[in-house]
């Protein structure tokens, strides 16, 4: 019991270590192996995933009126 | 986007072929930017305005520190883009410069205070309880998730968050944000895993 769950944490922390990391690496294909076999933890990848998503897509538009102070600010030609 | 009407004293037809062959190839940009071409440098900042106006807001979470930094950005590359050498993607060298004023801009805020999260045993010592079929699956446009993100992402001091949207948001990869960031690789290995433990399990937390 002990031991499984030392196992899972380590694996939550190489989760965190391993995405979008070198997936070939010793460490990351031994991750893949357990999350294969491991529901929680297959759970807890998919959320860290989730999560970068939800950043990746949290944008915000540059208003045209920042653009124009910008180019006076620089000095630059928008025309 | 060609500009083709910028007051550079050429005839239309020498700004119209500048235009052209720039936009398609950034190193005769950048070496056109570097005689102080006003056409090549505008050609410059209106590509990499919308990247780095966004990027300063995740880091400050707010529009005005944003448009601020941005012009700072700006002016930094239009001044020292002689220092720049090619050895690295004009992209990289402007994400150095927009991190370096986004965290002075931070780091006056000096009363400040942002969590530790220096302690694996409980950065990792949380449940696998969340359910996240909760999360709106239109979160880009959900202002609660964007509350919810904002909030977490302040708690991180900006040494973690930066190396985060570098690497995770901005899709650098582990050298480029190094470098970007002024970091040893190990330093963006090690902040980077405990800043997406950290966001998962606030972003969990407030979907409980």
């Amino acid at each position: 019991m002990m031991k499984e769950e030392i196992s899972c944490k380590e694996v939550m922390r190489y989760v965190c270590e391993c995405l979008a990391q070198d997936t070939s690496s010793k460490r990351c294909l031994g991750l893949k192996e357990h999350l294969e076999s491991c529901e929680n933890c297959r759970e807890y990848f998919k959320s860290v995933e989730l999560t970068i998503d939800c950043y990746k897509n949290y944008n915000v538009e540059l208003p045209a009126n920042v653009h124009t102070k910008l180019m006076n600010f620089l000095k630059l030609s928008d025309e | 986007m060609i500009n083709k009407n910028s007051s550079t004293g050429k005839t239309g037809t020498e700004k119209d072929s500048i235009a052209s062959y720039v936009t398609s190839d950034e190193t005769k940009l950048i070496e056109l930017a570097k005689e102080s071409n006003k056409q090549a440098l505008t050609q410059l900042v209106k590509k990499y305005e919308m990247t780095v106006y966004n990027f300063a807001f995740k880091i400050c979470r707010d529009r005005n520190k944003a448009e601020n930094i941005m012009q700072e950005t700006f002016y930094s590359m239009i001044k020292h883009i002689n220092q720049f050498d090619s050895k690295s993607k004009l992209s990289t060298w402007l994400y150095r410069i927009v991190a370096n004023h986004c965290l002075m801009e931070v780091r006056k805020e000096k009363q400040r205070q942002f969590v530790s999260i220096d302690d694996d045993e409980s950065l990792y010592a949380n449940s696998y309880t969340a359910d996240y079929s909760k999360l709106p699956t239109k979160y880009t446009e959900n202002e609660e998730l964007k509350k919810i993100l904002d909030n977490a992402i302040s708690k991180l001091s900006p040494d973690y968050r930066m190396v985060f949207l570098l690497r995770d948001v901005e899709g650098l990869s582990t050298e480029e944000t190094a470098e970007a960031a002024e970091l040893s690789i190990s330093a963006v290995k090690s902040r980077l895993h405990r800043a997406r433990a950290f966001l998962r399990n606030e972003v969990t937390k407030a979907f409980e």
